[in-house]
């Protein structure tokens, strides 16, 4: 063996390793095996004749009602679907929502939440960023603070940031399953349960944002004398803004999302007219709002793409 | 003693959305030559060198690598092409959270397939950890082959940069002001470690650096830029401290500009 080689043989013994990344490597392999034992996912099961003859008879039920038993008939489907977009079904013993009237419901009640959540969020930044809850913000060479002074703001600062996690912690589900027991069937509970969980994301990543600025810049506010509160809403906001506004509308896709879901607690967004339509048995209307539903997330996405695009640009 | 390359570029013009950055530069550089390019910042320094490893299009003229123009290469030749010349950029580029061997390595990617690369950046054969450790010894720093390249010094990372580019084997090397963010005595140890290589491996160097001194040092041929043409081209001796003034003369729209 060349000298080389031997030189390079000991450089590769004693190469720096990770025992983390080893360990992690172990435990994901462990892991996933467990998973595949532990749940028990039986693939015969799932191909059984029983479950075969379900689904059969889910894909002749979606077919749109007026083509049950008829050869396909797009003019029939597209005047069916118009009619259940603008009118809904009134039927004797029920009624379902028109589509346009769910997907408006839907549409507002993720606006009415993102805002609340972006305003919570952006407020609740400033006591969670490091940099602000302190005694002498960005000029830690002036700190003459009292010991229980510095407590003060770390009470202030750990309390914001665990009210946050508290808030996010806690799914939209469960948030509005507890607001509907304390608030009544209505728009609110669905609006204040995405608020909540929002505002406990966009807190998070607000602060960090809040915390990533360029101290000097900061500091330079300081040392001509801005207050806190000055230096926050003069020097913080306007250079923290965009990031602020992509986190916006990255949440405010979801809450388009989560909005739809959350109609299955009974609330008249789309979920509730989906899982209404699933009662009745009427699986075309359900896959009809299904649809919808997809409709409304693929243009939310779309305006919150280019809206961030936009901002992106700009920033 | 690798090949090395000759470059010429006739009547080349490069415009930037409308402004020109470079305007009819006739030049030649011939095999094995060091030339050192001097000016102020947005002279056209960078798109000069970027020229010459076919990352910049010409919008006017030609730009001749061994005598074939570049407008009429087919990508996978310009691929071919930029594989042989190595880059050394000012901000090192390299990838951060890897070993040094796999930066080295990646010196090799023009020439490798996907599956050869993937096992290059995973597990090397012996004969290219020992390639690798070799032109490591030769920059100096073949005792840190397997350390995380981000645990490295700034002088010890812009040492890997170079490995890099002498990885690629290749028959030139470009380098675009590797010293304009290191103090004086790291500058002046990169320079003579890059001329030195060059020198010792018949390559041809090109650089663009902001230190006259140390061009004047290093370089036999100074070729000075400004406002997208060349000012001046002649052996350092030749240059006069008036020539100089002139290239870094700051006119009052420039000095309110910002620097390229």
């Amino acid at each position: 063996m060349s000298d080389r080689a031997v030189a390079v043989r000991a450089l590769h013994a004693a190469r720096p390793r990770s025992t983390y990344v080893r360990w992690s490597m172990i435990g994901f392999a462990a892991l996933t095996t467990w998973a595949w034992w532990a749940g028990d996912f039986d693939v015969a099961d799932f191909l059984s004749p029983r479950r075969m003859a379900n689904l059969e008879r889910f894909l002749g039920e979606v077919r749109p009602y007026p083509l049950h038993g008829r050869p396909w008939d797009w003019g029939v489907a597209w005047h069916w679907a118009a009619t259940m977009f603008t009118d809904g079904v009134r039927a004797r013993a029920f009624e379902l929502p028109s589509g346009a009237e769910a997907m408006a419901v839907t549409l507002a009640i993720s606006v009415a939440a993102i805002v609340l959540a972006g305003i919570g969020g952006a407020l609740a930044a400033f006591p969670a960023a490091r940099t602000f809850a302190t005694p002498q913000p960005f000029l830690p060479g002036s700190d003459r603070s009292k010991a229980f002074q510095r407590r003060a703001w770390g009470a202030l600062l750990h309390g914001t940031r665990g009210l946050l996690v508290f808030m996010r912690s806690i799914p939209e589900y469960v948030w509005a399953y507890l607001l509907i027991g304390m608030l009544g069937i209505s728009a609110w509970p669905a609006v204040l349960a995405l608020t909540i969980h929002n505002t406990g994301i966009l807190g998070k990543l607000d602060a960090e944002t809040v915390e990533n600025l360029s101290p000097r810049s900061l500091a330079a506010l300081r040392s001509v004398g801005a207050t806190r509160r000055q230096v926050a809403a003069v020097g913080a906001v306007p250079a923290a803004l965009s990031r602020f506004l992509l986190y916006f509308f990255y949440r405010w896709e979801t809450c388009v999302r989560e909005a739809t879901v959350l109609g299955m607690l009974g609330i008249a967004s789309l979920g509730y007219a989906l899982s209404e339509a699933r009662v009745r048995d009427r699986y075309d209307d359900m896959l009809f709002y299904v649809l919808l539903g997809a409709v409304l997330v693929l243009i939310g996405d779309l305006v919150s793409a280019i809206a961030r695009g936009i901002v992106r640009r700009s920033a | 003693m690798t090949a090395s390359a000759a470059f010429r570029l006739d009547r080349v013009s490069v415009t930037f959305n409308g402004t020109a950055a470079m305007h009819e530069v006739d030049l030649s550089i011939a095999p094995g030559e060091a030339v050192a390019f001097v000016g102020p910042s947005g002279a056209g320094k960078t798109t000069f060198l970027r020229l010459l490893n076919a990352t910049q299009r010409p919008t006017g003229g030609c730009v001749r690598v061994d005598g074939r123009c570049l407008g009429t290469l087919s990508s996978k030749e310009l691929r071919a092409l930029r594989s042989r010349i190595g880059f050394v950029r000012q901000d090192l580029a390299l990838v951060p959270n890897v070993r040094v061997i796999h930066n080295v390595l990646a010196g090799r990617l023009g020439r490798m397939g996907l599956l050869q690369s993937l096992r290059a950046m995973t597990f090397p054969s012996q004969a290219m950890s020992m390639a690798a450790h070799e032109i490591l010894e030769r920059v100096g720093i073949g005792e840190k082959l397997y350390e995380r390249t981000d645990t490295l010094s700034g002088g010890q990372q812009q040492r890997v940069a170079i490995a890099r580019a002498l990885c690629q084997q290749p028959t030139a090397l470009l380098a675009d002001e590797p010293v304009s963010s290191v103090d004086p005595a790291r500058a002046r140890d990169t320079v003579a470690l890059l001329t030195r290589i060059s020198r010792a491996e018949g390559l041809t160097l090109c650089m663009s650096i902001h230190n006259v001194e140390l061009a004047r040092e290093f370089f036999p041929r100074l070729v000075g830029l400004r406002g997208g043409r060349v000012a001046f081209d002649d052996a350092p001796d030749a240059i006069d401290a008036a020539q100089l003034a002139d290239l870094y003369r700051l006119s009052a729209a420039e000095m309110l500009a910002d620097g390229a």
